[in-house]
């Protein structure tokens, strides 16, 4: 557990073999296995895949999963930075459904559902998505961070309320008719690529970025690794938490915002249970819920595996409840590789 | 503002002006769930009951929230605060048999209403006949494609086992069975989720490339997922028959534009006919309907209110009903 008390240490992605010096050829390669094996599974799965339909590694295939992943790729990469500093975020489905028709609704030609004055350019739309998001992940952060309430009731309460709100606003109904300018976020495409699949993999560098380059991203793995040590070397961990909650909140509003332009209309009941498919996604792709250990790397990757499996299975025509089953098994089988990790630490 | 909380509260109540009656009825509503829009118009509807509006009738309305244990917990309120009559949209089937006991043991006479519900103790129901829109939307799509001429349809379902699913599946098949030169590709579950679905026929259009002719989607959000879908893959809409039921906002829309059919299920017939007949068991005496929805369905006759089925009728929606079934939705 070297990697977690040293709060200074300049890699940000800690390797625990080359925490203990000198490493054999053994130890180098159990420890590339672990790096790279949740790669080598969607590497695998996508090989069996192809042996076993004819129309899974076509371009339209694979633009398909990258869209259907993009969504949950997002929130999950929201999901790593609050679990990499020791959080969790259970709140980013209710979220997805506020910021989704807060946005809608200053995007929209409805009469019935738009704020007077609208339908307004697509930038304040987007805005106030975002804004939304990030002022219900700045609300969790506080209570988090200010009062030291376990970020598991925190987000829990937020999950509540959020859907909640989502309702009040609402009235229980679709925000329909939104205008051409928002729904090419969901639906247009830049260069051939569908916009959903830009913003995901804009968010992922931006996010590989802040986490490997930069001071916060340095201060967010010493944050979650052991914060102790990391006050006592300087840090600001309350502010870390609650920038981390912030930073999840404003990517929950960014993929609601992608759901509602993909499915036309924004709808209150949107993103129920999404929490669920992210974290699992941040889990298969071995970051370790007691934090300070993981990357956004993985976190795509397991989002990827996520989305193939399902893509796989439906276009197999296998039933989707088997669908459920695999995810479950993959989320197991990710936590107990991360298991033996650590008892061999 | 006003509007809004009371239909979203748990338990909200609409009583209306100081009512000329000494004492109005209590009727509770138990509806499964207001997270989604029709149980919302169900609800609105039942507001705008001449009974309610006038203060003979105290409506409260009940957020079931998708549990069968919290719409049980709310028939024993209402038999602790003495209600005179219960409606009653179970979320399922069977489990609601328990609610509809304890109504029954506080001598509250249940009026089923949207969904069923398996138990002898109903007094009435006053619903619309799933198997039926199964039927209707799955003969729309086959006749688009020709049911002759044969092509590939697929089926999008709701949660498996609930009982609109159920029945609407047993509809949808008696229609296939009649052509025969229809296959139906695939067949899955997008849990009434038009994300999901979108999802599904994204996944079925790679699998089956050029192949589906036609999509009976089970319920209007499942059937405009599967709409988005094709458009994200730069097909035609045209190209492919498309159904759904309910008749809800965004379907009424995509029927303007000619991209799906559907078949509007009457929220408010349903909602405003079971206060008439819960009004009727709860009184002794003769009680006559107030609501115009008896005589806009003339087949569905009121019978004194002891009837114990109330069949309401199911209206395809077409470019003629079109604009004014949207102008109710404003």
């Amino acid at each position: 557990m070297t990697d977690r008390t040293d709060p200074a240490r300049t890699d940000p992605q800690p390797s625990p073999a080359a925490a203990h010096g000198p490493t054999s050829a053994r130890a180098r390669a159990v420890e590339r296995l672990q790096r790279y094996g949740i790669f080598l599974a969607l590497v695998v799965v996508c090989l069996a895949l192809t042996a076993l339909n004819e129309f899974f590694l076509t371009p339209r295939n694979i633009v398909n999963v990258l869209r259907q992943t993009s969504i949950n790729g997002i929130l999950a990469i929201g999901l790593t930075f609050v679990i990499l500093a020791r959080g969790i975020d259970l709140s980013v489905g209710s979220v997805v459904a506020l910021a989704g028709v807060i946005a809608a609704s200053l995007a929209t030609t409805s009469s019935g559902a738009a704020v007077a004055g609208g339908p307004y350019p697509v930038a304040v739309a987007l805005a106030a998505g975002i804004a939304v998001g990030a002022a219900c992940g700045a609300a969790s952060g506080a209570v988090v961070a200010r009062f030291n309430v376990p970020a598991f009731v925190a987000t829990l309460g937020m999950l509540s309320a959020a859907r909640g709100l989502t309702l009040l606003y609402s009235e229980g109904r679709p925000v329909p008719a939104l205008t051409d300018e928002f729904r090419w976020i969901g639906t247009g495409d830049l260069f051939g690529v569908p916009m959903p699949v830009v913003l995901f993999i804009a968010v992922f560098l931006a996010s590989w970025w802040v986490l490997g380059q930069t001071r916060f991203g340095r201060h967010v793995y010493a944050a979650g690794g052991n914060p102790h040590a990391a006050t006592v070397s300087g840090i600001n961990v309350r502010r870390i938490r609650f920038a981390v909650f912030v930073i999840s909140g404003a990517l929950a509003g960014l993929a609601g915002m992608i759901l509602a332009a993909r499915t036309g209309s924004a709808l209150p009941q949107a993103g129920v249970a999404y929490e669920l498919d992210a974290i699992a996604a941040v889990v298969i792709g071995g970051t370790s819920l007691a934090g300070g250990v993981g990357r956004v790397t993985g976190t795509v990757i397991g989002a990827l595996l996520i989305g193939v499996v399902n893509n796989g299975l439906d276009l197999m025509g296998v039933e989707s409840y088997y669908q459920l089953v695999i995810k479950g098994l993959l989320i197991v089988a990710a936590v107990m590789l991360d298991q033996t990790r650590n008892q061999r630490d | 503002m006003k509007k809004l909380l009371s239909s979203v509260a748990v338990l909200a109540t609409f009583a209306g002006p100081a009512a000329a009656q000494d004492d109005p009825l209590k009727i509770g509503a138990a509806l499964y769930g207001l997270q989604a829009e029709f149980m919302q118009i169900w609800a609105e509807a039942a507001e705008q009951h001449p009974a309610v509006q006038s203060g003979m009738v105290d409506l409260t309305i009940f957020d079931g929230r998708y549990d069968a244990l919290v719409q049980q917990e709310q028939f024993e309120t209402m038999a602790t605060q003495g209600f005179d009559a219960a409606i009653f949209a179970p979320i399922d089937v069977e489990a609601g048999a328990e609610a509809v006991r304890i109504a029954h043991e506080a001598g509250i006479p249940v009026i089923g209403s949207n969904t069923q519900v398996n138990s002898e103790l109903l007094t009435s129901y006053v619903g619309s006949d799933d198997t039926r829109s199964g039927y209707m939307e799955a003969q729309m799509v086959l006749e688009a494609i020709g049911c002759e001429d044969g092509g590939n349809v697929v089926i999008i379902e709701g949660p498996i086992g609930q009982s609109a699913q159920v029945q609407r599946l047993e509809g949808n098949q008696r229609a296939l069975a009649e052509c025969p030169n229809v296959k139906v590709l695939e067949q899955q579950t997008a849990n009434w989720s038009r994300a999901e679905a979108q999802t599904l026929m994204e996944n079925w259009l790679t699998a089956h490339p050029g192949e589906i002719d036609g999509v009976i989607g089970q319920n209007d959000e499942m059937a405009l997922g599967a709409i988005e879908a094709i458009k994200a893959a730069g097909l035609n809409v045209e190209d492919f028959a498309i159904a759904g039921i309910d008749g809800v906002t965004d379907a009424l829309t995509a029927v303007k534009a000619g991209e799906m059919q559907s078949i509007l299920q009457d929220a408010r017939a349903q909602a405003q006919g079971a206060i008439d007949v819960a009004i009727a068991a709860a009184t002794d005496g003769d009680y006559e309907p107030q609501s115009d929805i008896w005589t806009q369905y003339p087949e569905m006759s009121w019978e004194g209110g002891e009837a114990s089925y109330y069949d309401v009728p199911w209206t395809p929606v077409t470019a003629d009903n079109v604009d004014d079934l949207l102008a109710t939705r404003q």
